[in-house]
């Protein structure tokens, strides 16, 4: 099932969604699945963790011990102070990790490679160079964590948990999401 | 239990989550501005899938053994500021917070500004927070649809997962996902 051919892109020209055989090696699994599995994760997150499944505020916990080399005060303020020791915290800085070192595994199993920049980029903003599309990536980080903090949770935590239990917050913060987004994708090109 | 075995657990976990990411092909920048284009329904499928379950497991976690459930607070301002600027943020870089993860682990150069830049806005917004507090506080506390409707927990949650899984089949029906991932399975048709 190993995929050797590839094209000048280093991509697989084979057809991507292959039946049957190893799940590990196969490219692309149905979202259904791929979404159960990432459902199922909040058994040991709300068990053993005491928590739901979330993402963006182990960029506090990093980005504090990081801000604390340069501002040796930055511990004194609170918000980074409550993000920076303690396991709950530790474990989801693990988690991100983990995404990771799974997706690294998972394309490796496939036999999937990627370019250093997606193609849709090209197609859509009709930027083709690694420089201008690597400040894209950098403010379009900036904006996604400044929002994820400030509505106090992202696609994860207000999204995939916080629907999951029914809270009110998540319902108004996962519509403003989408608008904005859809909003946003449409002033791009379609591809 | 402690930080040292919390985070084997979280590196475990997040292992699991990576590889469901790429398998289900979610991580894809192409994959995710489809979704807010309308092109491809990928996202959402996945999405609503991670929502049907996990209101599945929460009902019987907290329905059958009282497991205590984390709604965040609402403080509908911060909400729609953040979830707006949050929603930009996707399409900009292309990626969630967590999927940048994954789009790095699979060989996504650019996804690695998109985690310097993250953690520049997380900085920011620690730095800003002082200020922005009395902006954001204040709310009706940690409202959820089950306390509102004055129903229990896992009713609401059951229902509302029969509910989106009826859409599902709806949504697969007239929009099968194999055709939806493109032949390069990176939501993009040619």
């Amino acid at each position: 099932m190993s995929q050797t051919r590839t094209d000048a892109h280093g991509l697989a020209p084979t057809c991507p969604v292959r039946q049957g055989g190893d799940a590990l090696r196969r490219r692309a699994w149905s979202p259904y699945a791929a979404g159960i599995l990432i459902g199922l994760l909040q058994v040991p997150a709300f068990l053993l963790v005491n928590t739901a499944l979330g993402a963006s505020s182990s960029f506090v916990t990093l980005g504090g011990h990081i801000a604390a080399w340069f501002d040796p005060g930055a511990m004194d303020t609170a918000y980074f102070a409550a993000h920076a020791a303690g396991a709950k915290n530790w474990w989801q800085v693990a988690l991100v990790i983990g995404i990771g070192i799974g997706a690294f595994a998972s394309a490796r199993f496939s036999g999937t490679r990627r370019g250093a920049v997606a193609p849709v980029w090209r197609r859509a903003v009709g930027i083709s160079g690694f420089a201008p599309r690597a400040a894209m990536a950098f403010a379009g980080g900036f904006v996604l964590l400044f929002g994820a903090r400030l509505a106090n949770g992202c696609t994860s935590g207000h999204g995939v948990s916080g629907l999951a239990q029914l809270a009110v917050s998540s319902m108004v913060a996962v519509a403003a999401m989408f608008a904005a987004g859809i909003a946003a994708a449409m002033l791009m090109r379609r591809v | 239990m402690d930080v040292y075995r919390m985070a084997v657990l979280g590196l475990v976990m997040g292992v699991a989550f990576g590889f469901a990411l790429e398998k289900g092909r979610v991580f894809e920048p192409g994959v995710i501005l489809g979704q807010m284009q309308f092109r491809t329904f990928t996202m959402l499928k996945m999405f609503l899938a991670a929502v049907v379950t996990g209101l599945v497991v929460l009902a019987a976690l907290n329905g059958l053994w009282g497991v205590k459930l984390h709604p965040k607070a609402t403080e509908l301002g911060a909400e729609i500021v953040g979830g707006s600027l949050l929603g930009i943020g996707i399409v900009l870089a292309g990626a969630c917070p967590g999927t940048l993860f994954a789009q790095i682990g699979a060989g996504y150069r650019d996804a690695w500004f998109a985690l310097a830049g993250g953690l520049a806005g997380a900085v920011a917004f620690g730095y800003a927070e002082p200020a922005l507090r009395p902006l954001i506080s204040g709310g009706p506390g940690k409202l959820t649809l089950d306390a509102l409707l004055g129903l229990p927990f896992w009713a609401v949650a059951l229902t509302l997962a029969a509910v989106l899984t009826a859409g599902l089949y709806a949504l697969e029906r007239a929009r099968p996902w194999r055709a939806d991932l493109g032949p390069e399975a990176d939501g993009l048709r040619e």
